[in-house]
């Protein structure tokens, strides 16, 4: 655009001004005023007393954190690699030349419209021993005995196969949109071309289909590895964090902590763990994606 | 072979449809039915009387309103607000361009969630705790919309624009009769992207409000459904009540919401 230099300045500044403004006042300064937090006993009424380091010494020998960040963590192992295969598998379903093929669009993407109170109560109740729809299906299909119930919600390892089906259920249809279109994207020279080679169903996904998905891959395996840590509603409906906090991720505990404990400092100085986790998980998705580019 | 497919599809397409029909159909049973096998959840007698009940004595109409009154706020003023600075880091050659570019793309890797309690703390200072500007003020700055808007505006030619220009266009007028209507599909995507972000938001209402006449959905309806511990029912009502408006949306919106996710890449 030509323009003179101080109009441009002036002007850039009063298209800038309404987002800078609200970006410091509720991101920036939170950032800022956040690491003071982690130096104070801070409640939710008033700032107590400047206790140092204490809440990062206290932090570094808490089990309870780390064992949390560990419930986030598995969280993350549970649900990205089984999420990127679901969403592959279903994008491939919707793909194939069928009459059904805008039905299964829909049917795959609705779940993921709904609020995560929703998605995290209707698991609760699909979830319910005797009358819960899980149970009550498998013993109409024949794999659980009649007079047999699984108690989903109130063993460990259940629990976490319970919370990570119904976040699979709930959240995958976005990335099976982005493999959708990354599939649609692909020449139907290259597939025909393939086949004229002699090349199979399998041969063409292998070779031709999977080879071109893996850029938006590893965007969609970084997204959803942040987005897996920063778990909270589902397990705390679904399963409260128990049984006995064995469900309860990292930002469950800050909310307690602050919320609950009264001890906003502490849960700042946790949150500042987070952020740090996050930061260096964003900060290999961008190098990722730039190798990727450089590449290119 | 092919049929092998077919049914594989089939089954997918019963497991992501099944949870959602389940739940119409307990919503609408009588109370205290005897239920021992799934037959038993799709034989009639059906009635909707809980959802009067539901409807008369919860607050869920008016939490509806306010999910609504609060995402059409955030939808509106996002999209502008971004608009208006994508369109200056893009297209205005000010100082300090490409610092402040980086100054937003900083933003990105701030996790609502790690400032989640120093921001309960100014918006406490800031005394809007518990009202509409506490809900929709902070949600309005962000840093995605700016990033992905201004590289639609990237993709509108300097050429066009400084053409536009010489034949004595303002700037603001560039903006907003040339710019604008260009990128309106992006525009719309992300309109979309955050209606549903913002319909969804969970974590910050539920800190910043504790007086339920201004609770949004998500976080009305737990309070409700701890009243609930054995009923399926009126869980399912609330359920089911609460989704409507957004399925609805979604059904209307099917083809642009697609094509939003798909163009922007981002998840709202």
């Amino acid at each position: 655009m030509r323009i003179s230099k101080w109009r441009a300045d002036l002007l850039a500044l009063l298209f800038l001004l309404p987002f800078v403004l609200i970006y410091v006042l509720y991101t920036i300064w939170p950032m800022i005023k956040g690491v003071e937090m982690t130096f104070y006993k801070w409640t939710l009424i008033k700032k107590m007393s400047y206790v140092g380091w204490d809440n990062y010494n206290k932090m570094f020998h808490d089990r309870e954190v780390w064992e949390a960040i560990w419930h986030s963590t598995l969280f993350v192992i549970l649900t990205t690699p089984t999420m990127v295969v679901l969403a592959i598998v279903l994008a491939l379903i919707a793909n194939r030349k069928s009459r059904l093929r805008k039905l299964y669009r829909t049917v795959f993407f609705i779940p993921s419209v709904l609020s995560v109170a929703v998605a995290s109560f209707l698991g609760l109740f699909i979830f319910q021993p005797y009358m819960g729809f899980v149970n009550t299906f498998l013993h109409l299909i024949r794999i659980l005995p009649e007079n047999s119930e699984i108690f989903w919600l109130t063993e460990v390892g259940l629990s976490w196969i319970a919370v990570s089906a119904i976040t699979l259920w709930w959240t995958v249809g976005f990335n099976f949109i982005l493999y959708l279109s990354a599939m649609q994207e692909i020449p139907d020279e290259i597939v025909e071309a393939a086949r004229l080679d002699g090349a199979n169903n399998w041969n063409v996904f292998w070779n031709v289909t999977l080879p071109h998905l893996s850029p938006i891959t590893k965007t969609i395996t970084m997204l959803q590895i942040i987005a897996s840590f920063k778990v909270f509603l589902q397990i705390y409906i679904i399963t409260g964090g128990g049984p006995l906090d064995k469900t309860r991720p990292i930002i469950q505990l800050i909310y307690q902590t602050g919320f609950r404990e009264n001890d906003l400092g502490y849960a700042a100085t946790m949150s500042y763990v987070v952020f740090v986790i996050l930061l260096v998980l964003s900060a290999i998705q961008y190098w990722l994606n730039n190798r990727k580019e450089a590449r290119a | 072979m092919k049929w092998v497919y077919r049914i594989l599809s089939l089954i997918a397409a019963f497991f992501f449809l099944a949870p959602l029909v389940w739940m119409l159909i307990v919503s609408i049973k009588q109370e205290g039915m005897k239920i021992v096998t799934l037959v038993d959840w799709f034989t009639p007698p059906y009635s909707f009387a809980v959802y009067d009940e539901i409807l008369s004595t919860t607050k869920l109409m008016n939490w509806t309103f306010n999910s609504f009154f609060v995402a059409v706020c955030v939808t509106i003023l996002t999209v502008a607000v971004a608009a208006m600075a994508s369109f200056a880091i893009s297209k205005i050659p000010f100082r300090y361009r490409t610092a402040m570019f980086f100054f937003v793309l900083a933003g990105l890797l701030i996790p609502g969630e790690a400032v989640i309690i120093p921001l309960y703390q100014v918006a406490k200072d800031m005394n809007i705790l518990n009202s509409y500007q506490g809900l929709i003020l902070p949600a309005l700055a962000s840093p995605v919309a700016v990033i992905v808007l201004k590289s639609f505006f990237d993709g509108v030619p300097n050429e066009l624009v400084e053409s536009v220009q010489i034949d004595g266009a303002g700037v603001w007028r560039i903006f907003w009769s040339i710019m604008l209507p260009l990128t309106r599909p992006a525009l719309a995507s992300m309109a979309i992207l955050t209606f549903i972000g913002s319909w969804n938001n969970f974590l910050w209402p539920f800190l910043s409000v504790t007086d339920d006449n201004l609770f949004t959905l998500p976080m009305g309806i737990p309070t409700l459904m701890n009243q609930y511990s054995e009923d399926y029912v009126k869980p399912m009502v609330i359920n089911t009540l609460s989704s409507l408006p957004i399925l609805l949306l979604f059904i209307v919106f099917e083809r642009q919401i697609v094509k939003g996710i798909s163009l922007t890449g981002i998840k709202g």
